[in-house]
């Protein structure tokens, strides 16, 4: 009986939004809920793999980059402060398959994407979080990117999930699972600062929409990030709106040229994307390509030149929101925030 | 319909004129429509405005790439149909579009070619290389390249280059994405420097493809018969996969693979027509084009503010029409 209600005060404690961390039955055990997932530890997990460039950086801010056993599938550098810490790891170019992940012996997956998990998700899923659990290794997605039931992607995504609130309070549970709470409080601390500043200079300013495009062909239309995409929330904080927040599909949406013309967005970021090298430098020719392109010339966008190299890197959730949100300030607000 | 001369050529006309009004509509139609008169000013009186610039610089190109790649893709299938005496012939049974995506896949993902003006080129060469693949391998053991033998080469081809390409493009995610543009077909690519490129190799294929009615008549005899009546076998077949390769490798190379318009449109042009490839073939050059670009203002209508490719417009009508046909006509009588 005695048990029976220990365990109803901790499901009550758990349906918190962020997840409670609990004393288990040792010491050092940890439960914390991510994505409606109960992720269980008996102590901090020592082999940690961590896949896409948020899941790396945010494993090298928390201070367990001795911890990685493999890192996988970086869209561009790493930001320079945690160049030294990735040099070393072992590093997947692509996503390894569920059979070359077990192989690394990994306790831990740190995910900064829901796709891996997916079902329907890419050829190279790592299989449900679930099916992985069983095996032992314990799983994370960053909240901001938590689809309504294990195995879902993109498609169900909670808007109101979206959030930089979401992603201190995945740097908050990670850091009990790890042991390393002070360190998680101080990346908080600067996100938190770094941003407020941001918007406490661009609070009365006008707020220009900004597109984020993905360049290549991808059938000949156009991808952007739509409403659930990390990016509305960067572009919010820097005092400006996502011109395409009301398409929510998905994160990324394919529209047509036409309704991109439509859209006549004041500001374009050309998002780059997915090599462990990439730098914004890289992105420009796909800059040229839309200034050159005749029929975006009358686009306010391409006159002003305000069609800018960004990287995808920038607009995933996780510890560059300052980083990015100081960077499209400067961009859309160059008077205010410099 | 009647099957006299001047009930055929009076047909064809009004076919032509249908395709006119289906070029206009794909003019106007769209995200935003607009009126002939926008139409009149984007080509002639030009001001730079929005509505000259998505007309002029979006559907102009999407417009003559509908009606070259439909022409090719048409001509081409009535071409292979004629040729192998297999009513269930086209580019993709032949290996020609694996051949053409490969080539582009190793164009982009391995080589790192980057504009669509590099494409073209790689396209051609591989719906060039498969068809004389195909040919070659067909052509092996007795009888010579009968149509049984064409189009069970073409399929293994055609899974070689798949699987091939799959391998390519596990290499390297990014290029996997660019590849989705190869699996299914869109007209919206293509700019005016690609149409203009790509305008001499299809008219040379037309023009090929033309001149072959009479002999894929005689064809259709028989080869026996064919060869007894004064038929080269040999030449009309090298000038027939000469033909499809301008054709489809272009069409390909501009529009990415587009499934069915070349299976479906030269049986439609059969029905209407009859069995006479002086006839099928002009029906199938004009009725293509009609067919694959209404496939495209639908695609452009039905999920704003995203467009459905046309390669799946036109799966979604080929499919049952031909399904239909095959259940209407019996397969032995081509």
């Amino acid at each position: 009986m005695k048990t029976l209600a220990a365990a109803v005060v901790v499901l009550s404690l758990l349906t918190g939004c962020g997840g409670v961390a609990k004393a288990g039955p040792s010491a050092t055990a940890t439960t914390v809920k991510n994505c409606g997932i109960d992720v269980a530890v008996d102590g901090p997990p020592k082999r940690v793999f961590a896949a896409y460039q948020p899941a790396i950086e945010m494993a090298h801010a928390l201070g367990i980059s001795d911890r990685l056993v493999g890192t996988a599938y970086l869209d561009a550098e790493v930001l320079p402060r945690y160049a030294a810490a990735q040099k070393d790891r072992k590093y997947y170019k692509n996503l390894p398959s569920r059979e070359e992940l077990l192989s690394q012996d990994p306790d831990f997956v740190l995910s900064g994407f829901n796709d891996v998990f997916s079902s329907a998700g890419s050829d190279s899923s790592f299989g449900s979080r679930k099916s992985l659990s069983d095996l032992g290794v314990q799983t994370w997605i960053f909240s901001p990117l938590c689809p309504t039931a294990d195995g879902k992607g993109d498609e169900a995504i909670d808007p109101s999930t979206v959030s930089m609130n979401n992603v201190y309070a995945d740097l908050r549970d990670l850091g009990k699972l790890f042991n390393v709470a002070d360190r998680a409080e101080t990346v908080i601390a600067d996100q938190q600062k770094r941003i407020a500043a941001v918007e406490a200079k661009v609070a009365s300013a006008p707020k220009p929409t900004v597109a984020i495009l993905r360049p290549g062909l991808e059938g000949g239309g156009l991808t952007v990030s739509g409403g659930p995409d990390f990016g509305t929330v960067l572009i919010r904080q820097a005092g400006g709106v996502n011109a395409f927040a009301d398409l929510t599909s998905k994160r990324n949406v394919k529209i047509s040229v036409e309704e991109f013309i439509k859209r006549d967005p004041d500001y374009i970021l050309i998002s780059g994307c997915c090599d462990a090298t990439l730098t914004e430098t890289q992105v420009q020719p796909d800059v040229q390509k839309i200034l050159a392109n005749p029929a975006y010339a009358n686009l306010k966008a391409v006159k002003n030149k305000h069609v800018v190299p960004w990287l995808f890197a920038h607009h995933s959730a996780g510890v560059r929101g300052a980083n990015s949100t100081e960077l499209i300030a400067k961009l859309i607000h160059p008077d205010l925030v410099r | 319909m009647t099957r006299s001369w001047g009930g055929r050529a009076a047909g064809l006309l009004v076919a032509g004129g249908v395709l006119l009004a289906v070029v206009l509509l794909s003019l106007v139609a769209g995200n935003q429509w607009f009126g002939p008169h926008d139409v009149y000013v984007a080509a002639a009186d030009f001001t730079g405005s929005d509505t000259d610039r998505v007309i002029r610089y979006l559907r102009f190109p999407r417009t003559a790439v509908g009606l070259l790649a439909g022409a090719a893709l048409g001509l081409a299938g009535a071409v292979m149909q004629g040729i192998t005496r297999n009513p269930l012939a086209d580019p993709g049974i032949l290996g020609v579009n694996a051949g053409a995506a490969l080539a582009v896949v190793v164009a982009i993902g391995l080589l790192g070619v980057q504009s669509l003006t590099g494409y073209v080129w790689f396209a051609m060469g591989g719906a060039l290389i498969a068809t004389v693949v195909v040919y070659l391998v067909g052509s092996v053991g007795r009888g010579g390249a009968t149509p049984v033998k064409l189009a069970l080469a073409g399929a293994a081809l055609s899974a070689l280059l798949g699987s091939v390409t799959s391998a390519i493009t596990l290499l390297d995610l990014s290029t996997l994405n660019e590849f989705r543009f190869w699996v299914v077909g869109s007209l919206t690519l293509a700019t005016g420097s690609i149409v203009t490129q790509a305008l001499p190799f299809i008219a040379v294929g037309i023009i090929l493809a033309l001149t072959l009615g009479r002999s894929l008549n005689q064809l259709a005899l028989g080869e026996d018969l064919a060869a007894t009546l004064g038929t080269r076998i040999g030449l009309v077949r090298v000038l027939a996969a000469l033909s499809v390769m301008l054709l489809a490798g272009t069409a390909t190379a501009m529009a990415g693979p587009i499934a069915f318009v070349g299976l479906a449109v030269p049986h439609v042009a059969r029905a209407l027509v009859g069995a006479d490839y002086r006839w099928i073939l002009p029906w199938s050059l004009v009725l293509a084009p009609i067919v694959l670009l209404l496939a495209d203002v639908v695609g452009r209508l039905v999920a704003r503010p995203d467009e459905l490719q046309v390669g799946i417009i036109t799966a979604l009508i080929g499919a049952p029409l031909f399904i239909a046909l095959v259940r209407r006509r019996k397969l032995a009588e081509l």
